[in-house]
C-alpha cells in the first residue's frame, strides 16, 4: 500500500484547530502523530495500514448493521405476550405513541448517522486504495465528518442495559442476537473511525483527483 | 512576553474546518473541499450563549415534566427523570442510579456551567487560561452525547411495554424537552471556538508586556 502521499505544490501548512498555531506540515512515519508546539493538541497522525483498516472495519460495520436490524435486541415475555425489540420497532412505537420527533431522533442518531459514517468511509476509502475518487467522493467525505459527533450507538447500547434492569422486575427479559451484534458494531465503528486521520483522507482525495 | 507561536490568523491564513487545509482566508472558500473559510467561527460567543440559554430553559422543563407515563392495571403514574433515579436508588441499584444521575442531571448542568465559563473567558471577563479551559472544553464535547441515554431508555420501554390492560408506557413531554437539551448543548459546544481563548491570552500578554518593555 502506498504511504500517505503529499499533494502537489507546497510547502504545506497545518493550523492547530485548538490554538491556531501555524506549523509547517511535514510527512510522518507510520504510527506517529504530530503535536502542536503551543498546546500539544494532536495536529494529524499517520495511522498504520490506514486505508486497509478503515475499509475493512467500515465493511464489517455495514454487514453488522444488516444483522442488527434483522434480529431483536431484547426479547420480553410478560402477560403471555412475547415482545421483540428492534431499533425499527422502538422508533415506530415512539411515533405511534405520540412522540414523532423522538422517534425520528432515535432513528437519526442510531441508524442514519452510523450508516452515513460507515457507508461513507467505505465509499471514500475503497476507491482510494486504487488511487481513485468515487463520483461525489468529496461530497461524501464532507458529510461523513459532519455526522461523526452524532453517532450514538454506544449510548443506545447502555440504554438497552438500563432498560433491561428496569424491566427485570416486571417481566422475563433476555438479550437477543441483535444486542450482541450491536455491541460488535460499536467496536467495529470505533475501529473504522480511528483507523484513518481526516487529513490523510483529504490529502489522498486531493492527490487522486489531480 | 509576546506570544512565541505564530498564529495562522496573524498571516491571514485559515485552516479549513472540514478538510484541514490551510489557505489564505481571502479565497473565501477552501480550494480543496469548497467549505467556506473563516479565521474564527462566525459570531461564536453569541451563538453559543443563545443556544445555551435555550438549552437551560428546556432543562428546567425536562426536569419538571414527566418523561413517561406508566399505566399499570388502571393505575396511572407519571415518571420524571428524578423519580426514575429515586426508584433505582430505593431498589438498591446504586451504580445505575449514579449513571443516570450523571448522564441526565450532572452532565447537562456541568456542560452549561463550563460553556458559560468558556464564553466569559473568551470575551475577556474572566482570566483566560487556555490549558485548563481546553481540557474542560474537550471534556464537554466528549461527554455531551451520553446525556441521550434517558431518551433511549424511554424509547425502548415504550416499544417493549405495550401489554394492553396489564401495563402500557407512553412517552411524556419531558422526554422531548430533554432531547432538546442534549441536541442544543451539543450544538452550543460545537459553535464555541476555543481559538478565541488563545486570542484573548495573546492580547493580554502583548498589552502587559508593553509597559514592561518601556520600563527596561
Amino acid at each position: 500500500m502506498h504511504p500517505w502521499p503529499q499533494p502537489q505544490g507546497g510547502p504545506h501548512y497545518s493550523a492547530c484547530h485548538f490554538c491556531d498555531t501555524l506549523h509547517e506540515a511535514s510527512p510522518l512515519v507510520e504510527g506517529t502523530a504530530a503535536r502542536c508546539q503551543c498546546c500539544s493538541a494532536v495536529l494529524y497522525q499517520n495511522r498504520p495500514a490506514s486505508l486497509v483498516r478503515s475499509t475493512a472495519f467500515a465493511l464489517t460495520s455495514l454487514i453488522l448493521m444488516v444483522v442488527v436490524h434483522s434480529f431483536p435486541f431484547l426479547v420480553m415475555d410478560a402477560a403471555a405476550i412475547r415482545t421483540n425489540l428492534t431499533l425499527a420497532s422502538a422508533s415506530a412505537a415512539l411515533i405511534r405513541e405520540g412522540s414523532p420527533i423522538l422517534g425520528i431522533v432515535l432513528v437519526l442518531f442510531t441508524v442514519v448517522t452510523p450508516l452515513i459514517l460507515a457507508g461513507g468511509l467505505l465509499y471514500v476509502c475503497l476507491p482510494l486504495m486504487f488511487g481513485r475518487v468515487a463520483p461525489g467522493g468529496f461530497f461524501v467525505a464532507k458529510w461523513m465528518s459532519k455526522s461523526e459527533p452524532w453517532n450514538m450507538i454506544e449510548v443506545f447500547l447502555l440504554g438497552v442495559l438500563v432498560s433491561l434492569l428496569k424491566l427485570n422486575k416486571v417481566a422475563d427479559v433476555h438479550f437477543g442476537l441483535g444486542f450482541w451484534s450491536f455491541a460488535a458494531l460499536m467496536v467495529s465503528m470505533a475501529a473504522a473511525v480511528a483507523a484513518i486521520d481526516r487529513h490523510e483522507i483529504w490529502d489522498r482525495l486531493e492527490v487522486a483527483k489531480s | 512576553m509576546k506570544s512565541a507561536f505564530p498564529r495562522a490568523a496573524a498571516s491571514g491564513m485559515a485552516g479549513c474546518h472540514t478538510c484541514g487545509k490551510v489557505s489564505p482566508v481571502s479565497l473565501g472558500k477552501c480550494p480543496r473541499c469548497g467549505s467556506s473559510l473563516h479565521l474564527r467561527k462566525f459570531n461564536s460567543i453569541r451563538t453559543t450563549i443563545a443556544l445555551m440559554l435555550a438549552a437551560a430553559a428546556l432543562y428546567i422543563a425536562a426536569n419538571i415534566l414527566p418523561i413517561m407515563t406508566v399505566v399499570e392495571l388502571g393505575d396511572v403514574s407519571t415518571n420524571t427523570i428524578v423519580s426514575g433515579i429515586k426508584t433505582f436508588w430505593r431498589q438498591g441499584a446504586y451504580p445505575i442510579a449514579l449513571v443516570i444521575f450523571a448522564a441526565s442531571i450532572m452532565i447537562p448542568l456541568l456542560k452549561m456551567i463550563a460553556l458559560t465559563w468558556l464564553c466569559l473567558a473568551a470575551s475577556g471577563k474572566l482570566k483566560p487560561s487556555p490549558g485548563m479551559l481546553g481540557k474542560i472544553y474537550w471534556f464537554t464535547e466528549l461527554l455531551g452525547r451520553w446525556s441521550m441515554i434517558d431518551i433511549f431508555v424511554v424509547g425502548i420501554l415504550v416499544a417493549l411495554v405495550q401489554l394492553g390492560n396489564y401495563m402500557t408506557i407512553t412517552p411524556g413531554p419531558g422526554a422531548l424537552a430533554f432531547a432538546g437539551v442534549v441536541v442544543l448543548t451539543m450544538l452550543a459546544a460545537m459553535s464555541f471556538d476555543p481559538r478565541l481563548l488563545w486570542d484573548r491570552l495573546d492580547l493580554l500578554e502583548s498589552t502587559h508586556s508593553l509597559p514592561n518593555s518601556s520600563d527596561s
